[in-house]
């Protein structure tokens, strides 16, 4: 079994500028990419139960808290620039000793009416319990590398992951080396990313979030976090519940919610955003650094230069999309992995189970 | 290629677009294990339907705008992805199965799915298989790889054929083929040409005379093809009266005694014939009747007394009893009195030569034949007239106007294209094959492009781009900007 030498062919050109962004993390990601999966195994076993996408990680929080101020909006068409990231993972199947990993990320950005993206991916990973310590340091290091700041002894602080981590690990390295990477090429413009700005796990890193949102504030971006906001209560009544009576686009500001516990912090200040008509309401997450009137002039802007025609995002939407496996993807990465790698496939795919998801993803739990 | 499901006499096969399979392709589906085989065919292709296909079709339109973009694939993935997007479903109807090297209409066995080996069968194989070829070889012409699809000539002998399709796609000129390739092997062969096109057979396309230029006798109506009325059986003559020109049965019986009373004097002649029914005891209604009748006769120019001008059919009809030949009927720019008259007369004379075994058997290939053979014809000739030896091709671009009847006797049908919805369904009524296979395959056939459906490919139909001829074409469309092209 060999696979053919695969060089990295460049980045394609994309309207951000560049100078800043670091290769180093794709880099090492598609070589271990390959070394991985140049695996001497021969039978590759696709198991229906490993067989779901990942979403973005999001932190299981259970916020709860004491007041909140609904916040009317007006749409505010500046012709920002709205961009946003998202990240997926999906088992493709088990070997005798780990399991196949695909993982991609996409930056989706609109100007004027155009939709325009950047897809990241797939990268395939051999994941096993031998190789999981070299992968992990392996990326870490680039990952901390880029981000500058942390210490060698923070390096030492997350263990090497378990190997049922790893998906979750090695998806939140792209992801925040594509959030970094955006932030650092943007300049005044709205980003977006699936999920919240809670930091201190091993996914999202104090250190590693404070410095994008830095850099963001730097270079004039606004960092804006979508999630559901099904955990989210206000005197243990739902707090989804309580802006149906408002008329959209409106927000929801929360106050006084109370303290997490160590390490895990609040880098932003929490909002319940209604953005459409309908049900759909989403918890969104602003960089506490800046002030009130900027985060509230952030949403309207993206009120009008964004569709949010169902209470989300389009843009946020696309990314979504982009970077979720199709099942037709996963058969194609499996037919990949057994003409390149040599594997057997043994039994079928859980198709189902990716087809009843929206947009091909599997049901999980994030919040 | 892998089996995907089967219902009934349908195999569904997944395919992708390197085995490069169209539709009328064979498919061999083996099963080692079972040591069986199943032919089946092609019979149309759909996409697969791909679980998330409509997901990523959906990721191309997005809320009120476009999307371009960019993917960084270092691995290279993407040509797997379009490779599944691109998989399609071939819908293959059975043919035959296979055993011990023989082949049986069984359809019933299920191949394994996992193990069959499903690859294409090349047509020159299945012709093997089926030994189409035989001692006196047609060769028709290409099939799509290349390989010459040879039929034997004796799947056309005691057959009924019909070649068909939409204008201007090349029954005429099969037709002429397969003229040629009898005559060949010596047979007789009788032609009602009703647009002179067959003339040209004695000739290559350089107008220079062939090898079959002596074996071709064109016969033209009033021309060099004239009747005496002693040459007239007293049956045919009553059927050209009663059929072609509508002569009342009274005033036919009538006839029937004047006939006889001429005859008996050995006088039969058209002065004569005119002479008698003039003074002629009857109704004075009867005899306008006949008169009328006379004169149409006597108008229509294919009837002298002249001994010197008149031709004689069965001589022609003998010539091609030693090397083979045809006789063409050239109907063109006679009435259709005219042409009934010489139709009632020529296939009379081919009864009389043929039930005293005068003529062993005939090859009749009738162009348009609704618009001269009379209704009580059509099951003469499936029945009666094939029991005496003739054998009939119909060639018409107007599947209806042969009764459904005739479809499902015949032997033997060369189907070029149709697009018409009518028309396909006309022709599916032939038993010979499924109308799902008529009506898919025909209506992507090309001009010149046949499928050959019945005995002469032993039911695998086929489909073949009919080869060049070597022969004058004749009597070409009369049309007012010829010259200037
Ligand atoms: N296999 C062939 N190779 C080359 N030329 C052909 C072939 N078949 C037909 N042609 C030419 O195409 C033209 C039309 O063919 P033909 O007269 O046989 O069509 P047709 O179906 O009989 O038409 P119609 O309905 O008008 O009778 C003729 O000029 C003929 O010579
Ligand atoms: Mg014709």
């Amino acid at each position: 079994m060999v696979i053919e030498q695969l060089t990295i062919t460049t980045t394609p050109k994309y309207n951000f500028p560049q100078e800043n962004i670091n290769l180093e993390l794709p880099r090492t990601f598609l070589e271990l990419s390959i070394q991985s999966i140049k695996t001497s195994e021969k039978t590759f076993n696709l198991n229906n139960l490993l067989n779901f996408q990942q979403l973005t990680i999001t932190t299981l929080e259970n916020l709860n808290c004491l007041s909140a101020k609904v916040i009317k909006l007006k749409p505010k068409p500046d012709n920002s620039i709205v961009s946003a990231i998202d990240v997926s993972s999906i088992k493709l199947g088990e070997t005798s000793t780990g399991f196949l990993l695909a993982i991609r990320g996409a930056i989706v950005w609109k100007q004027n009416v155009n939709y325009r993206y950047l897809r990241i991916g797939p990268f395939l990973f051999h994941v096993t319990e031998e190789n999981k310590q070299r992968i992990y340091n392996v990326l870490r290091k680039a990952y901390f590398n880029f981000a500058h700041q942390e210490s060698k002894a923070a390096l030492n602080i997350t263990s090497t992951p378990n190997i049922m981590q790893m998906q979750s690990r090695l998806t939140g390295l792209l992801e925040k080396w594509l959030q970094m990477t955006l932030t650092t090429a943007a300049k005044n413009t709205l980003i977006l990313w699936d999920g919240s700005l809670t930091v201190g796990t091993p996914e999202t890193p104090t250190r590693v979030v404070e410095s994008i949102l830095q850099t963001a504030r730097k270079r004039e971006n606004m960092i804006m976090a979508f999630s559901k906001a099904t955990r989210l209560r206000l005197m243990s009544h739902r707090i989804t519940d309580l802006l149906v009576k408002s008329r959209p686009p409106c927000l929801l500001e929360l106050k006084g919610y109370s303290n997490v516990n160590k390490p895990i912090r609040l880098l932003g200040e929490i909002y319940v955003a209604r953005l459409a008509k309908g049900n759909c309401t989403f918890r969104l997450d602003i960089d506490k650094e800046i002030p009130s009137e900027q985060r509230i002039e952030a949403v309207e802007k993206l009120l009008g230069n964004d569709i949010v025609s169902h209470g989300y995002p389009e843009t946020l939407r696309l990314a979504h999309i982009l970077c979720t496996f199709t099942a037709n993807e996963v058969i194609a990465m499996q037919r990949f992995i057994a003409k390149k790698a040599g594997l057997n496939i043994v039994s079928q795919p859980n198709i189902r189970r990716i087809l009843f998801g929206p947009y091909g993803k599997g049901e999980v739990d994030n919040f | 290629m892998k089996i995907y499901k089967k219902e009934g006499n349908v195999l569904q096969i997944l395919s992708f677009p390197e085995d490069n399979i169209e539709k009328g392709d064979y498919i061999l589906i083996e099963d080692s294990k079972a040591r069986k085989a199943l032919i089946a065919q092609v019979i149309d292709i759909q996409f697969a339907n791909i679980p998330g296909m409509l997901e990523e079709l959906l990721r191309s339109c997005p809320d009120g705008g476009n999307i371009h973009g960019e993917d960084f694939d270092p691995l290279e993935i993407a040509p797997y992805i379009t490779y599944i997007q691109d998989s399609r479903l071939l819908i293959c109807k059975i043919r035959a199965s296979i055993k011990n090297e023989y082949l049986s209409p069984s359809k019933s066995w299920l191949p394994s799915r996992s193990h069959s080996i499903v690859k294409k069968l090349p047509v020159s194989r299945l012709l093997e298989m089926i030994k189409a070829k035989g001692k006196l070889p047609i060769v028709l012409g290409e099939t799509k790889e290349s390989s010459p699809l040879i039929i034997d000539a004796s799947s056309l002998d005691g057959r009924l054929n019909i070649i068909t399709g939409k204008k201007e796609t090349g029954k005429s000129h099969l037709s002429k083929l397969l003229v040629l390739s009898l005559v060949h092997y010596g047979a007789t062969v009788v032609i009602f040409d009703l647009n002179g096109e067959y003339a040209g057979l004695g000739y290559s396309s350089d107008g220079a005379r062939n090898e079959y230029y002596h074996r071709i006798h064109v016969l033209t109506p009033g021309k060099n093809f004239k009747l005496m009325l002693g040459q007239l059986d007293l049956r045919v003559m009553l059927n050209i009266l009663v059929h072609a020109l509508r002569l009342p049965g009274t005033s036919a019986r009538e006839f029937r005694h004047i006939w006889k009373s001429l005859k008996e004097r050995k006088e039969l002649s058209l002065r004569a014939l005119g002479e008698t029914i003039r003074n002629w005891h009857c109704n004075i209604h009867i005899r306008d009747a006949l008169f009328s009748r006379y004169y149409a006769l006597v108008n229509s120019g294919l009837f002298t007394d002249n001994p010197s001008e008149a031709s004689d059919i069965e001589q022609y009809l003998f010539k091609t009893r030693e090397k083979g030949g045809a006789v063409v009927i050239n109907l063109r720019d006679t009435s259709s009195i005219d042409r009934q008259i010489m139709v009632e007369y020529t296939l009379g004379k081919l009864v009389e030569l043929l039930s005293n075994w005068r003529l062993k058997a005939v090859f009749l290939f009738a162009e348009e034949a609704h618009l001269y053979l009379r209704e009580t014809y059509w099951d003469d000739i499936v029945t009666r007239m094939r029991h005496f030896g003739i054998f009939t091709t119909f060639i018409t671009n107007q599947p209806d106007s042969i009764r459904s009847g005739i479809y499902r006797q015949a032997d033997n049908i060369f189907l070029f294209n149709f697009t018409n919805e009518n028309d396909l369904e006309a022709v599916s009524r032939a038993a010979r094959v499924d109308a799902e296979t008529v009506k898919s395959i025909a209506r992507d056939l090309p001009p010149h492009h046949c499928l050959v459906l019945g005995k002469a490919v032993k039911d695998f139909p086929m489909v073949v781009k009919v080869k060049r001829l070597n022969v004058k074409t004749m009597g070409g469309t009369r049309l007012f900007f010829k010259e200037k092209n």
